[in-house]
């Protein structure tokens, strides 16, 4: 079971800096890390920067003006 | 209510307010067209100046300003023309009457540098709060507010400023030492010159992911195709090449029918209104009659106005746009902290934009395109300020 972070109601910036110290806080066992957010900017920030930490981001609307954020640990071999 | 049912309901109400204050007087009404379509477009193409400058400091991430500069390109090409038929002889010394070339000196790079820090600690410029006060952020109100308080603050000590500094300032135009097509030339190549630079830094950051717009499917029939057309302007987000490019062409088209897009001088009569009520008025302000730009506004005692149709219509066609896309919602920031900051961050954006007579978009959206040297000075100084202001919110939880 992934770990959740809900950084609704936060303004610009924070989605994405809250969401980059709870990546780089995950241990190497986990393998995603849920985020919700409702700031509609984030869902350029956040997939950029989760990739330089070597993630991978599938964004899912969750209605309501709210996005539910996938961001999945990319193995070795698919490349870093 | 669906999300086209309630943004239908919002583009009528639109309709009826242009058409009643049509009746009334045609400049409120075409500013208020004016305020719905910048409105609109910040909104859908979510197009920030603070996070035009944070986002490359912070992430080596240029989107925001990669439209910015498209927008002060198709600005300074308007605006040069606009202007070699209102100023054919540049050498005489005469400047154009409505262009935002403004007294240049330390006030504007203070100015630049206030707004800076401000506009990054809140989150948005001025023009970015409001529209996101459209789409229901109450942290962007808190720091209108802010902004308000400090252009009043600025107001009260404008005399000191102006008695030091800003009566004896000179006011550079570009084209008075290049000619029109050399002060349009340089200015293009300037910008490009910038658009590199951007480019370097975002590639030294690494990758950039951009997000690949929804496809629609093939279109077979002409309603196929308008549907998909009407979905990618009032659903899905705009590019922000193309978004720079309208505001920069409304920016134009405002300029020619009046005066370049700018706000923060109707937003200072407010300020001073709401303190004449409480008996604490701002004293007699010395130059401001004499000046273009967003310098402030003294208060004549009415309440309509035709610039404030301008800032209730970017409000207003920012919350149709958000309610179309399904982007409205009520958003309270959970961290005490954050009002504190969006307050913070307001007062010192309305500081700096009193003293630099006008804000992102009076002083540098429309300030560059003027062809003034100003322009720069204060871009060149908001850029310093969003960058110390990148790194105080680094240590801000």
């Amino acid at each position: 079971m992934a770990d959740t972070l809900d950084v609704r109601g936060e303004i610009c910036p924070y989605p994405m800096m809250r969401t980059v110290t709870a990546l780089k806080k995950l241990s190497k066992e986990d393998r995603s890390l849920e985020v919700v957010t409702d700031h509609a900017p984030a869902l350029d920030t956040i997939p950029t920067q989760a990739a330089r930490l070597g993630f991978r981001t599938d964004i899912e609307e969750a209605g309501g003006s709210e996005w539910r954020l996938v961001l999945t640990r990319i193995d070795g071999e698919e490349g870093a | 209510m669906s999300k086209v049912t309630s943004a239908v309901a919002a583009w009528g109400v639109a309709g009826i307010i242009y058409v009643a204050t049509h009746q009334f007087d045609t400049q409120f009404a075409m500013y208020w067209a004016f305020g719905l379509a910048f409105g609109f477009v910040l909104q859908r193409a979510r197009f920030c100046f603070a996070s035009a400058f944070r986002d490359l400091f912070l992430l080596g991430h240029g989107r925001n300003m990669k439209g910015v500069l498209v927008g002060l390109a198709v600005g300074s090409l308007g605006f040069g023309l606009v202007m070699s038929r209102q100023v054919p002889m540049t050498f005489l010394g005469i400047l154009p009457p409505s262009a935002n070339v403004l007294p240049l000196g330390i006030h504007t790079a203070l100015g630049g540098v206030l707004f800076g820090v401000g506009m990054v600690l809140a989150g948005g410029c001025v023009s970015g709060s409001i529209y996101r006060m459209g789409e229901g952020y109450v942290a962007s109100w808190v720091a209108f507010a802010g902004l308000m308080g400090g252009l009043l603050a600025s107001a009260y000590t404008w005399n000191w400023w102006w008695d030091r500094f800003i009566s004896t300032a000179p006011r550079y135009w570009l084209p008075s030492w290049l000619g029109h097509p050399g002060a349009i030339a340089a200015t293009l190549a300037a910008l490009a010159a910038v658009y590199v630079g951007v480019l370097v830094m975002e590639h030294r950051a690494g990758m950039v992911l951009p997000r690949t717009p929804p496809s629609h499917g093939p279109s077979d029939s002409v309603g196929a195709e308008l549907r998909s057309v009407v979905r990618t302007v009032f659903v899905d987000g705009w590019a922000i090449i193309p978004a720079g490019a309208v505001l920069g062409g409304l920016n134009v088209l405002l300029f020619t029918a009046q005066e370049p897009w700018g706000f923060t001088g109707e937003v200072s009569r407010w300020s001073l209104a709401a303190a004449s009520l409480v008996n604490l008025p701002a004293p007699m302000l010395s130059g401001v009659a004499d000046l273009p730009g967003c310098v402030f506004v003294p208060s004549d005692g009415s309440i309509l106005n035709h610039m404030l149709f301008l800032v209730v219509g970017m409000w207003f066609g920012s919350f149709a746009g958000a309610l179309g896309a399904g982007e409205f919602k009520v958003r309270l920031p959970r961290r005490r902290a954050r009002y504190t900051q969006s307050l913070g961050g307001g007062v010192l954006m309305g500081y700096g934009s009193g003293l630099a007579m006008g804000c992102t978009i009076g002083a540098f959206f429309s300030g560059i395109p003027s062809l003034a040297l100003n322009g720069w000075v204060f871009a060149v100084f908001l850029g310093g300020g969003a960058w110390i202001g990148t790194q105080l919110i680094q240590r801000i939880p």
